[in-house]
Order: C-alpha cells, then structure tokens, then sequence
C-alpha cells in the first residue's frame, strides 16, 4: 500500500528546531560518518527522508533519533548545511511530544513563551504555598527539627507524591513509545525473551552513556569532555534526585555534616554544576557544533538546572553557617524551581534521560530480531556500518 | 588453425566510415578480419575493386554507403544499389559465392550496426571457406 | 604493382596507450621499414603534437622525404592536421595519406596478435596508395558575403545581429509569421529568473531596424543549389506547394546557418500520466501558458494547494529519447520558484529521475529551490509515477503514485495540478531540412556537426552552420554562443573575400572521352557539360563535389577522380589485403 506524503510536516518539524532539513540532497555522508549508523538503521539520512516526505507514521515509529548522542559531526561533515544532527534532536522534541498524551510537550515545544509561563506560575503558586505553608506551621528561623519553618517529613512526603506523578506520566510515555516502536505499530514481530535477554542494557546505558564517549572515538579530536560533562550532570542529577527523594531528613538535619550521606550530595551538585556551567557557556559561545543552535527548551532546562543546584548548595552552606533565615529563603526559591521543573519533566528535553537509554534497548531487540527474521532466509550477515 | 577469411571494406566518407569511427570510439568490438579502406561515396565503388580485392586475396568484400535518402551526395548510394547486384550476378555466373559481395547501408550514427554486421559477415564467410579465386589464381598472399 | 621511386615516411602514432596497449607500434614499424620505398619509419607517442608534427617537418626537411604516411586515428580526425605540417614544411599537403589503427583497429580487438597483423596491413596499404598521390592544388573562388539564417529563434536573431552588425547582408528566414522562435513561449528563465520577454524584445527590435536584415517571414527554403561561397536559394511562402514556380524568390548566399530549433515532445505519447485525459495534468508549455497570461489555476478556475512536476516526459527514456533534453530540470526549479511566488501557501513536489544541474548558477538555483521547502522525490529511471483521480474525501484532485528511491517507499503525493516536464526533439521538418543544405541527422533526428567537441557548428557540408537546439536539446546561454560561433565562422571566412574549393575534384581525359554522355545524366551537381563541338564532356571543377560517381561509371575510364585515382585504389587495395 502506497504510504500518502504529508508535506505539512516539515512546517510542523520547523517549530521544533528543524530549519534546514529541506536543503538535504541525500548524500548520505552524515550516516557514513556516523559511529552509531548500521545496516538497520540508516540515519540521519533515513528519518531526515521520512520528514522531507513527511511519512508521519515511519517517523513516529522510528527508534533511529534516539540512538543519537548529537556529537555534530554529521552536521560538519554535511556539504548542504541541512544540519542533520539539529534535525534529529528536533526529532527527539516531536517524538516527545507524539508519546504525550496530555498535549502539553508540543504546546511547550511549539512555544518557549508559553513554557516559561507555565514555569513561572507554578513557581509563583509553589512560593505562596510553602512560605503559607511555613509560616503557619513553623518558625522562619528554624531550618530543621520539630519546630522547623519547611519540616523534613513533609518534604519528604511531598517529593513522594510528587515523585509518583512524574513517574505516572513518564511511564505513559514510555509506554506509547514501546507501542509505537515496537508493539502494535511495529512491523517487526519481536519474540519476548529478547527483551530479557537485552535488558541489561538498559542499566548499561543508562549509567554510562557509552555510546556518546564512542562518537568521539572515531574522530581525530578525541576529547570526551561532552561526553564528560554531560555523564556527570546526569549521574549528578540521578544521584541528587534519589537522596533527594529517600534522604531528605537526613540531607536538612545538621548543622553537622552527616558524611555519609551528604558526601553524595557534594559530589552530585559538583557534577551537576559543572556540567550545567560546561553546557551553558558551550551555548553561549556556541563553540561547538552541537551547541550551535538552541531551541528554547534548551535554555529553560539548563537555567532551571543551574538555579536548582545553586540554591541548594546555597541554602546548605547557608544552614551550615548558622544562617537559619535566609537558609529558608534560599530553600523556598529553590523549591520554586524545583516544582515546575519536576512537573514539566515528562513533556519537555528532560524525558531523554529515560527514553534514550530505552531507545537503545529496543533497537538492540529490534535488530536481533531482524537479524534472527533474515536469517531463517539468508546467511546471517553481521551488523556492519553502512552509508 | 582454423580459417580466418580476409575481408574487404569499401566505406562511403560521410556515413560508413563514420559509423565505423563511431565503433571505435564507442569501443565495440568485432572481428579484426575486416579491413577498411575509404571513397567519398559508395558510387565511387568501380566493380573492378570487387574484382581486384577478390583476385589479391580478399575471401569477401563490403561496400557499404549512406541509407537511401541520405546520401551526402543526394543520390551517389542510389547508383551503388543498381550497380552491386548487377555485379553480384555476373560474379556467380563466375562461380563466386553470393555471400562474397555484400552491399550495406550504415549511417554515421550506427557503430553497433556496424559491428554486428562484421560479425555477421565474418562468420559467415568463415562457413563458406577461403575463396578459390586466388587459390586459382595462384596470387594467394598467405603462401608468401 | 610495379615499384615507384619516391621516399617515404611512415609515422606510427602510439596515441599514449590508446593504440599501443593493443598494437605493437614496434613491430609495425620494423614491418613497414623493410618495404622498399619507405626511407624511414617512426613510433612515437603522439603524432599529433607539435614535437610529432615537428618530427614530420624536420624528416621532410633533412631526410628529402616526398611522401608520408601517419598511421593513428581516424583521417576525419587529424588529415588537416598533418596535410598542414606538410605544408610548412614545403611538401604538397596532397602527398600523405593515413592509417586508421585506432578507431578501426585498437579500440575494436582486443587480440593484440591480430590487431598488429591489421595495422600492419592497413598502414602498409597506406604506403602503397601513397606512392601514386601527385601534388594537387586548391582553387580560389570568390564568396558571395551574403548569409542565409533559417529560424528566427533566439539562435537565428542572434546570428542575424552578429553578422548584420558588422555589415554583412543576411536573409533571416521562418516559417511563422513572428520572430522569437520556441523562447517566445517562455515566461521566465532559469536559473537567473529573468524574462524571456526582456531577452527577445531587444533582439528582435534590433533586428527589425537593422539596414541589413532582410525579413523573410512565412517562409521556407524550397532549394538550395550550388556550394560554399555561392550557394542560390529559392525561398517560397509555407502556403505554397512546390509547383508554384511564380511565388518564388530566388536569392545568392555565400553561407548558410541552420537554427531550425526543437518542438516539443508529445506528452499524449506517454498514456501513464493521462495527458489528455485528466484536465489538469498539463505540459510545461501549457504552464508557460498559464505564466505569462499571469495566474495560475485548474481547469475549474481553482487556486492548486498541491502543484506535482515530473520530470523527464519522453526524456531518458528507452521507449521514446534516450537523451536528456538539458533544459528541463531547471525549467521545474524555475516553475517552484513562479509558483511559490504566486501562491505562498502552496505545496510543490518535485519528482525527477535525476537533477541535472550543470551550468553556471545551476547549482544554487537548485540550492535556494530547496530553501522554499520544495519536496523533491526520486524515481527511477525504469520507473515511473502513475497519476489517478482522487477520491471524494482527499483534499486534492489527483493523487500520484511512486516507487521513491531516496526512502525506498512506495508513496502517494496529492496533487492539484501536475506539470508534465516534456523534453525536446527534433522538429518533423528537420529531415527535410537535412536534406535541403545536405547535412546528416542522428539517430534522434539531431543535425549532425564536423566533429562534435572541435568543431560543433560546422556540418561536413562546407558554408553550412548549424546552431541551436536543432544540433541537440541545449539551453540559451549554449544556443547564443553557438549562433555567434557559426556567425564568427563566417566573417572570417567574408573577410579572407576568396574561398579554398577541395583540390579534389573529378577530371575528363578529353583523348580517351567517347562523347558517350552517360556522366552527364549521373552527376548529381551537373558539374558536367557535354561540348557539342568537340563532342566530348568536361568537368566543371568548381560545382564538382568529387563522389566519383561518374568516374566509376565511365565505360571508357576517361575520367579521373583526383586523390581518388583507379591506381591509388588499386594499391591501397593490394597494400591492405596481402
């Protein structure tokens, strides 16, 4: 059956960061020089073709924009300046927003204004709750303990359910991703104990980034720094969020430092903070290729991120210091940003961190089974770098 | 070793020789029995070069010129068309063979047109055998 | 055959490898050299160079060579070439005569054994014809400066200019009652996206004052007699047929440039796309049409959202051209830019075999055509898109399905409106043209040139020029240059005043001549004239165009072809035979 173009597409894609897409002639040189390129998956040619002939279901169903670390040298490599690696993290934006079911991911893709209202409100609605909050239950001037101004528990039972509905909307996407890719929208019959075969993987990926450090083993420039940077801000980030989450009385009790706890907290607030200032200046100065161009949910990530690590080490030091006050002050802007960020987890960039290394994971079943598929009628042939 | 028949081409400037030219730079390849040599139009083709090629060796010889209609010289193919056959018939009332004398149209586009019928010329002249004329004759060049 | 004393040089031309890797130029040389009249023989790796040719002047110079032969490419490549080195160096350029080892030998066997046996008997049969070459000279004719133009296109209205602005008298010849020719049809042009309106009025104002352009409009060439430097044309109204004689307007040209120009192809041919049948599938020149008449609609008066072009219509084919016709890719680029401009908010595919974007500007065009989110689709070239009606619920008129290449999908693309691009080929007329000035067409009908990369406007008619899209599908900027070429050529010939006629003509021993008269009715030129008084027939040299039709047909061998001579023929026969 004939597969109906839809040539609105590419305008769609444009409001998502990909401007250029169209000046592609299909050389085929950005996935010759693409380390992760294989004979199953042909990109960023390949979905650059699907969305210049606007195959809406061939893109939506595509596991290939998530098997890309944006290491930019296909973009350098491209002769018609079609960008292709900004074309597959626009891909990844629109892909976000297909898993959504809620609608909110493409309103604030779309739009970086309505976005950062929505951060803002909620912030707003945030502060006015916890200083209420505070300020009827406690004391401003007690950080900690029974009479403290934010009580730990509370937080703690707060993150909690806040946790649960992040994952709730998480997991949905994930779900429609899975269905998508590899369920009923697959045409490729996947038998079920490859998934548990591969399913190493995912902790694989998803705790070493393995394959962003394999971009820059194929060039001659051979520095991990992006890879560096951006490993230590997720480790930094996973670290932070799961003490955050379990931790968080024995994080506010003090004002001695309980080591064993907060020495993870040190760690991850270093990563997360070089990480954060390392991408930052890299967009400001665009000194890279990946860093060239950035879409405004770029931004609000790392600045929201930056805000976040800054406050909290600021309302640490703060508590350490004896500076109970503002230490609360600090600690109700820091959940000022850390709501809405939690929140517009699910719908924004912020999803990668889950749906990546789950994209790799399926591609892996995805290729044994083709693999497996093909050689009931050829020879098996080994998964080789092809144009 | 088997027999490898010697042919004459008589080629018209204009179109055959052209068309040969055209094999050539197109490279394909025939049989290198043929031999070519060049008149500026096949009208210029005196029987007695047929009978000369054919007492000085020649197991065949091919004329060809313009296709009808396209003569460089309006109508000097026209003249060849007449003139051959009338050769061709005394020449089997010598005792020579049909096939010897072939008359051909190739225009200076049709290189493959020409390879083939080389070919085709060839094969069959080698079926048929060396000619008997210069056997006869006693003039056969291979002896020497 | 008896032995002449002359002293011959032979030359084996290597052709860098191109003769060598299959004959052994070595052997051939120690072959040629034992045969008794050859004083020396050469190998060298390029004949036609100047340090070749040198190599010929310095031998005739310093070795008294009177004879030479080159054995290399083909004499319709490099006769002149070497004609001329004799030349300089004091030899009539009559007395050299050349082998064909690499056209009819090299590059045609591949058994290097046998192809050395050939060369060897080609090159010796050179040496012997060339023993009987004699010294021929050219005659001088005066030349009619006058120039005969056929086709008033951009090509013919450029030549016309050339000539006429540098005071030479031209006829400017069409069958149509305007000037302009197939541009007059266009709206825009790639990849520059000017008018083509612009290009034509100012030619064709031009041409219109100019003193000395005669306008022949609604006319066509009936006869063309005579040769270079004289030719006599007889031109008549397109409404008359050959037998009215009164209506005939009798002109003297010394030259003739044929810029007869394309037609285009028949879309109705190709049925897949229902030319004809669906009403808004239209042809390029529908849609240039519609351009310039300045809006862009269905059949039912409706703005398209979706505009399909597809490329290649009876192009590239092996049903109907298997040449590409050059203009029509960036004649599509040119449509989406028209279309973009008109109507922003449509959508234009574009569906092509390949993109063929060879000229200056080209590649941007196509550049900046992918800007306007043009969506370009590949087909392959065995392929093709097959276009059906769409249904109630499409939001389109058409839908086109193909078998895209870049994504390897079978797709289906709405469409509107859909432009077939349709290719050029040779106007009906051109074969009767052909034949009229007496030049050759290719195997698509094409006016065939004196050798197409050195010599592209020339014909092997002498003072007959071709130029335009008559000699094959080739864009303005080509077509002007070869128009100006072809006028070039002929004011360096006006301003030399005399032409060399061929030394090679036909020659009546009037002792031996009967007074028969059979030659007379044979000769195609009636270059021959029986004197009543004599009773004996003699050649006209000048009208002679030396076929030798008459010389093979004399019963009493009273007539001589020059450089064509029973004797040379004869030797050249037993040289390549024995």
């Amino acid at each position: 059956m004939a597969i109906r173009v839809n040539p609105k597409i590419i305008d769609d894609l444009e409001g998502y960061g990909a401007e250029d897409v169209q000046l592609c002639y299909h050389c085929g040189n950005c996935s010759a020089v693409c380390p992760h390129a294989d004979e199953f998956n042909v990109f960023p040619r390949r979905p650059m073709r699907y969305l210049q002939m606007g195959l809406e279901r061939k893109l939506e169903t595509s596991l290939e924009p998530w098997l890309c670390y944006y290491c930019g040298q296909c973009s350098d490599q491209c002769p018609r300046g079609a960008e292709p690696g900004e074309t597959m993290m626009s891909l990844r934006r629109w892909l976000i927003s297909r898993y959504d079911i809620t609608g909110i991911a493409r309103l604030f893709f779309k739009s970086t204004k309505v976005e950062l209202a929505a951060v803002i409100i909620v912030a707003l609605l945030t502060g006015i709750f916890f200083l209420g909050f505070g300020l009827w239950q406690g004391d401003i001037n007690v950080y900690d303990g029974s009479n403290a101004f934010l009580p730990s528990s509370f937080i703690h039972n707060f993150d909690l359910a806040l946790g649960f509905l992040v994952a709730l909307f998480i997991g949905l996407s994930a779900f429609r991703f899975w269905w998508f890719s590899m369920g009923g929208k697959s045409a490729v019959p996947i038998p079920w104990w490859l998934y548990i075969k591969k399913v190493y993987l995912l902790p694989w990926h998803f705790f070493t980034q393995k394959r962003f450090a394999d971009c820059e083993k194929e060039t001659t420039r051979r520095i991990y720094l992006p890879w560096l940077a951006h490993l230590g801000l997720m480790l930094g980030y996973v670290t932070m969020l799961f003490i955050v989450m379990v931790f968080v009385k024995q994080l506010q009790a003090g004002p001695e430092i309980n080591w064993s706890v907060h020495v993870f907290g040190y760690l991850a607030s270093l990563g997360l903070l070089i990480g954060a200032v390392y991408m930052l200046r890299g967009r400001l100065k665009k000194n890279r290729t990946q860093y060239q161009r950035s879409h405004g949910s770029d931004w609000i990530f790392l600045v929201l991120l930056f805000i976040i690590a800054l406050t909290g080490v600021t309302q640490h030091i703060l508590h350490r210091s004896g500076l109970l006050l503002a230490a609360n002050i600090v600690y109700i802007v820091h959940l000022m940003v850390v709501v809405p960020w939690l929140l517009r987890m699910p719908f924004t960039k912020w999803a990668h961190m889950f749906l990546r290394p789950l994209g790799m994971y399926f591609s892996a079943v995805r290729n044994e089974a083709l693999t497996r598929q093909r050689s009931g009628i050829e020879t098996t042939v080994p998964a080789r770098k092809v144009a | 070793m088997s027999f490898e028949p010697r042919i004459l081409g008589i080629l018209c400037n204009w179109c055959s020789y052209a068309g040969a030219d055209l094999a050539g730079t197109s490279r394909i390849h025939y049989p290198p029995n043929i031999r070519v040599i060049r008149v500026m139009c096949s009208a210029r083709v005196d029987p007695t070069f047929v009978v000369k090629a054919l007492v000085s060796g020649a197991d065949g010889v091919l004329i060809c010129g313009c296709h009808p209609g396209d003569c460089h010289y309006s109508e000097g193919n026209y003249k060849t068309m007449r003139r051959i056959p009338l050769l061709k018939k005394v020449l089997t009332d010598l005792g020579i063979e049909d096939e010897r004398v072939r008359l051909e149209w190739i225009s200076a586009s049709e290189g493959q047109r020409f390879a083939d019928i080389v070919k085709d010329m060839t094969e069959r002249i080698r079926a048929l055998g060396p000619s008997r004329i210069s056997a006869e004759l006693d003039v056969d060049p291979r002896e020497k | 055959m008896e032995s002449r004393e002359c002293k011959i040089g032979v030359y084996i031309c290597n052709c860098g490898t191109n003769i060598a890797k299959v004959v052994d130029c070595e052997a051939v040389r120690e072959y040629i050299s034992e045969l008794p009249q050859v004083a020396i023989a050469r190998t060298y790796k390029y004949m036609c160079s100047n340090p070749g040719q040198e190599l010929i002047i310095q031998d005739i110079k310093e070795q008294g060579l009177d004879r030479v032969v080159v054995a290399a490419c083909s004499p319709r490549m490099h006769e002149r070439t070497f004609r001329a080195a004799l030349q300089t160096a004091g030899l009539n350029p009559y007395m050299f005569e050349m082998a064909n080892i690499r056209e009819q030998c090299s590059w045609v066997h591949d058994d290097p054994q046998a192809a050395t046996e050939k060369a060897k008997a080609l090159t010796q049969a050179a040496v012997f014809r060339v023993a009987y070459h004699e010294a021929l000279e050219q005659m001088m004719v005066d030349m009619c400066p006058n120039t005969l133009v056929i086709g008033a296109g951009i090509a013919g209205l450029t030549a016309a200019l050339e000539l006429a602005d540098a005071g030479q008298k031209v006829y400017l010849l069409d069958k149509q009652d305007h000037l302009g020719g197939n541009l007059a049809r266009v709206d825009l042009t790639a990849p520059y996206l000017d008018s083509a309106r612009d290009l034509l009025t100012e030619r064709i104002t031009r041409v219109k004052t100019s003193d000395n352009i005669e306008l022949l409009l609604n006319s066509r060439l009936q006869e063309l007699k005579g040769y270079v430097g004289n030719f006599s044309a007889t031109l008549v109204s397109v409404d008359s047929d050959d037998t009215e004689e009164n209506k005939a307007q009798k002109i003297e040209v010394g030259n003739v440039i044929v810029c007869t120009g394309y037609k285009e192809f028949p879309a109705e041919r190709v049925t897949h796309f229902g030319y004809g049948k669906l009403p808004n599938v239209i042809t390029s020149f529908d849609f240039e049409k519609m351009l310039r008449a300045g809006r862009i609609e269905c059949k039912d008066g409706e703005i398209p959202n979706y505009v399909a072009i597809i490329h290649c219509v009876g192009s590239r084919s092996p049903e109907y051209h298997g040449y590409c016709s050059r203009v029509c890719c960036m004649t599509a680029l040119k449509y989406v830019h028209e279309i973009k401009s008109a109507i922003p908010s449509c959508y234009v595919s574009d569906l092509y075999i390949d993109m063929h974007a060879f000229g200056k500007g080209h590649e941007d065009f196509y550049r900046r055509t992918s800007e306007v989110k043009t969506m370009f689709l590949m087909f392959g070239k065995g392929d093709h898109p097959i276009i059906r009606s769409a249904g109630p619920k499409d939001d389109c008129q058409m839908l086109i399905e193909v078998n895209e290449q870049l994504s390897g999908e079978v797709i289906e693309i709405p469409a509107d409106l859909v432009i077939l691009m349709v290719g050029m080929e040779a106007r009906e007329d051109a074969t009767e043209t052909a034949r009229l000035v007496n030049i050759s067409q290719d195997k698509d009908g094409w006016f065939i040139e004196s050798h197409p990369k050195l010599d592209p406007v020339a014909t092997t008619t002498d003072g007959i020029y071709i130029a335009g899209t008559c000699v094959a599908p080739k864009d303005i900027p080509d077509t002007v240059a070869q128009a100006r070429a072809a006028a070039g050529r002929i004011l360096a010939k006006i301003a030399k005043g005399k032409i060399a006629v061929d030394a090679i003509y036909a020659e009546i021993n009037e002792d031996s001549c009967s007074g028969c008269r059979i030659c007379n009715e044979l000769c195609p030129y009636s270059a021959i004239e029986f004197d009543d008084e004599k009773k004996r027939s003699h050649v006209l040299s000048v009208m002679c165009k030396a076929c030798g039709a008459c010389v093979a047909a004399c019963p009493s061998g009273a007539i001589k072809g020059r450089h064509f001579t029973d004797q040379q023929m004869f030797a050249q026969i037993e040289g390549v035979l024995r």
